[in-house]
């Protein structure tokens, strides 16, 4: 590791603007969290168009303090309202909500804070020691390792998202055939553009994600509104004893550790989201307990187990992002996009081409932690105020901050009727269960997938026996085939899905 | 004109006489004007436009500002610019690939009589590379390991493909052809020596300096100043080039004394300090300052060379 490069990007994320940029990140993901209903790859779909102005380094502070932020905020509502502001927290509300109720929000709330701090930052070294010798042995690989991983990737994320891998696979499928639209880019024909120009580069990301994400979201929320009574927050307020204790710390930090143990493995993963790492922790940290009964009753172990494992999942679903240029989930594919905006590849070579920028994201994803620690515990207050914004307030806002950032691509009306278009599909989809999220990663890595594909076949010569010499590309394409079969058989036994994937 | 717009007009004149200090009231540009880049913000056009901007809006006492329209290698851009009205406000800033190459094998809806072609101001780089580990470095090395082993190829257009196809078999190669999307595709296959060799648009400025990467031969019509010592695929005695300026590109029809305007304000960037370090410094492409009939000819003359390879 060469030194002056590391000082030199720690230099520039300290400057002002960067700071102020991931402190704006985090801030905004803190409120986006807090808010029921908004999850973390809204937030990001959301604010890839507020970053078209900024550097590429602020940008990407930016948008990783965001997803930080959302996951610290999403406890708050988790806890004060029993209603998580994302399925990654829902395991913290089993604890958190009943702590609150007994007289003791402020406690649940520095748990959850200190929990995901602790597992965020842990989670975060980790990557950087992880994925700093890993783009080093990631390039060794070629086409066909690409290409057997991504395979991989999408099979995983088919089955593990609905739990009907079939219901899975049609959802990949049209994402799939969704992302063949554009030049072809070997003879550079136009395939299913229909004559529009717009639609050569294929469908604009933008309008993909924030259609099927954060449009049809508001959709399925505003119907939620005609059925749904008011829920009440629980109050916050200065009472005596209601703080974080030594004791409670140290009774909570094995489970954090472990929590952060779990989500950062989860999160390397491809396909496994933050909501399968906090439930498999709170499984885990109860089944370690020696007072399990507790769980579920107010136990700060529930909240800190959840919360550590929801944190550490994202850094850590870096890992195969800079290490590959794989998405791990859908906030890492919209990750991707946004350096593809920024004009930078991610992948083995950005380690080596772009080292400083490299560098000075991993210190400003330290810096965001310390910022979400200190807007946490300061701004608690503040925080658990906005529970109580009625959701007819927030949906306008969400949709019009939708429609802006369409507009801001450059696509104009066009742009607008895509929007709408993929809004009413997600919005379908999420209604008679077709995982939107598989959708979304098959589309986001299709042209990868396929060209990876493409160059393996080509360069082979359509000689199988090339893969004898590639023992990693064989493993996952052997994984592949197992997770197919697993997965289908037991969609075919009817048994219940393993996990819900929120993210 | 109604006294309304009449009033509106003449306050604007009055306005930017006022705003615009120096420069002459009736002179244009009397209001901002804007620079299209046909890529994503980050790449080498990219890069250069906006430094380009800064020179130009010096000159033209008015802002120029930069818009990025990405899509289709710039013929999203060159389709809008078609149909943009042709007042000057509205110019583009990029390289001429999309008129000289891309109508040929898409159906577009722009053609090159569109467009003017004010001034060109870079040189294209592109270039045939090859990763330093492997067994050969010239092109004439590459072509004589070929006739020996099959060989394998990475390409970008459709164009740089059909004129190796066409040298493979003037010279019995045994040739695979593989697509990699771009520059940052292109870049892993030939450092990880999955490929042979490969097309580059520019992208190995990044790592010829470094020594991993060698270019056996430019595409260009002549050499690079910058490696002065590798020869052109003309020089190596095959007639294909592929010729490629960064150019300023305006709608047919815009009026003489604002074209004039615009190459003045060309000419002037071409010889300021500032363009010439980004292009040449950072991005490794030679500054020029070619004139509007130079160009109108250049643009012409590589589209007929560039159909007759094409045609198949």
């Amino acid at each position: 590791m060469d030194f002056s490069i590391v000082g030199s990007a720690i230099g520039e994320t300290l400057q002002f603007d960067a700071l102020f940029g991931i402190a704006g990140g985090v801030f905004l993901g803190y409120i986006i969290g807090v808010i029921p209903g908004l999850s973390r790859s809204v937030a990001i779909a959301i604010a890839i168009p507020m970053t078209f102005y900024m550097s590429p380094l602020i940008a990407i502070s930016f948008l990783i303090g965001l997803s930080k932020g959302t996951a610290a905020g999403s406890a708050v509502s988790a806890i004060l309202l029993n209603a998580p502001g994302e399925a990654s927290s829902a395991a913290t509300s089993l604890d958190g909500y009943p702590m609150a109720k007994s007289g003791k929000p402020r406690t649940a709330l520095q748990v959850g804070l200190l929990a995901s701090v602790i597992g965020d930052i842990l989670a975060t070294t980790i990557l950087i020691f992880v994925a700093i010798p890993f783009a080093r042995v990631a390039l060794l690989f070629g086409p066909y390792e690409m290409a057997a991983i991504l395979a991989f990737a999408l099979v995983f994320i088919a089955g593990l998202s609905g739990g009907d891998i079939f219901k899975g696979l049609a959802a990949g499928a049209l994402g799939v055939l969704l992302g063949t639209i554009g030049l072809d880019n070997q003879t550079g024909l136009p395939r299913l553009t229909f004559g529009y120009t717009q639609l050569m580069d294929g469908m604009p990301l933008i309008a993909v994600a924030i259609g099927t994400l954060a449009l049809s979201e508001m959709f399925v929320q505003s119907e939620k509104l005609r059925y749904e009574r008011e829920t009440m927050a629980v109050k916050l307020e200065n009472h005596k004893g209601d703080r974080i204790t030594f004791p409670i710390l140290r009774k909570i930090f094995p489970t954090i550790l472990r929590g952060t143990g779990v989500g950062t493995f989860v999160g390397a993963l491809p396909g496994l989201g933050p909501s399968v790492g906090s439930w498999m922790s709170y499984g885990m940290a109860k089944r370690a307990s020696r007072t399990p009964e507790q769980f579920g009753k107010g136990a700060p172990e529930g909240v800190a187990a959840s919360e550590s494992a929801d944190n550490a999942v994202i850094p850590a679903a870096l890992i195969p992002l800079f290490g590959l240029g794989i998405p791990g989930n859908v906030s890492a594919a919209l990750l991707i996009g946004a350096f593809a905006i920024h004009g930078i590849t991610v992948g083995p070579l950005l380690l080596r081409d772009e080292p400083e920028l490299l560098y000075s994201i991993f210190a400003g994803m330290i810096v965001a932690s310390i910022f979400m620690l200190i807007l946490g515990w300061f701004g608690l207050m503040v925080f658990a105020q906005i529970t109580r914004v009625p959701p007819h307030v927030v949906i306008p806002i969400v949709i019009f901050f939708c429609l802006a950032g369409m507009l801001l691509q450059g696509y104009g009306a066009f742009g607008l009727i895509i929007l709408i278009a993929f809004a009413a599909l997600g919005y379908l989809m999420k209604k008679y269960d077709y995982s939107f999220v598989t959708f979304l990663v098959a589309f986001i890595i299709t042209p990868m997938l396929e060209l990876n594909l493409r160059q393996s076949i080509i360069l082979s010569r359509g000689n199988w026996e090339v893969l004898l010499g590639r023992p990693i590309a064989l493993f996952f394409i052997a994984c592949t085939l197992l997770a197919f079969i697993i997965l289908a058989k037991r969609t075919i036994e009817r048994k219940k899905p393993i996990a819900e994937i929120g993210d | 004109m109604t006294s309304r717009k009449y009033l509106v007009a003449a306050s604007a004149l009055a306005l930017s006489a006022v705003v615009a200090g120096p420069v002459v009231a009736d002179e244009w540009p009397e209001r901002p004007v804007t620079m299209v880049i046909g890529f994503a913000p980050g790449g080498s056009t990219d890069i250069q436009g906006r430094v380009l901007a800064n020179v130009m809006e010096d000159y033209l006492g008015q802002p120029v500002n930069v818009v990025n329209e990405p899509g289709a290698g710039s013929a999203v851009a060159f389709t809008n610019l078609a149909n943009a009205e042709p007042d000057g406000y509205r110019f583009l800033f990029g390289g001429t690939t999309a008129l000289t190459f891309t109508p040929i094998i898409t159906d577009v809806e722009y053609e090159i009589d569109d467009f003017e072609y004010l001034a060109a101001l870079a040189l294209g780089q592109n270039a045939l590379v090859t990763s330093a580990e492997q067994p050969f470095e010239t092109f004439d090395e590459i072509i004589e390991y070929g006739r020996e082993n099959p060989m394998t190829y990475a390409q970008q257009t459709a164009l740089d493909q059909a004129i190796i196809e066409r040298v493979a078999e003037a010279e019995g190669l045994d040739l695979a052809i593989v697509p990699t999307g771009g520059g940052g595709g292109m870049a892993p296959l030939v450092l990880g020596q999955e490929v042979d060799f490969a097309y580059s648009g520019g992208t190995h400025a990044q790592y010829t300096p470094t020594g991993e990467m060698v270019i056996a031969a430019f595409l260009s019509a002549e050499r690079s100043p910058f490696y002065p010592d590798v020869p052109t695929l003309m020089e190596l005695g095959y007639d294909y080039s592929i010729e490629d300026w960064r150019a300023i590109i305006v709608p047919q029809g815009v009026p003489e004394d604002v074209k004039d305007r615009l190459m003045e304000a060309a000419e002037f960037a071409s010889q300021d300090e500032r363009f010439i370090e980004t292009t040449e410094g950072n991005t490794f492409f030679p500054v020029v300052y070619y004139d509007q009939e130079q160009m109108e000819d250049n643009v012409r003359r590589v589209r007929a060379a560039t159909e007759e390879v094409m045609a198949d």
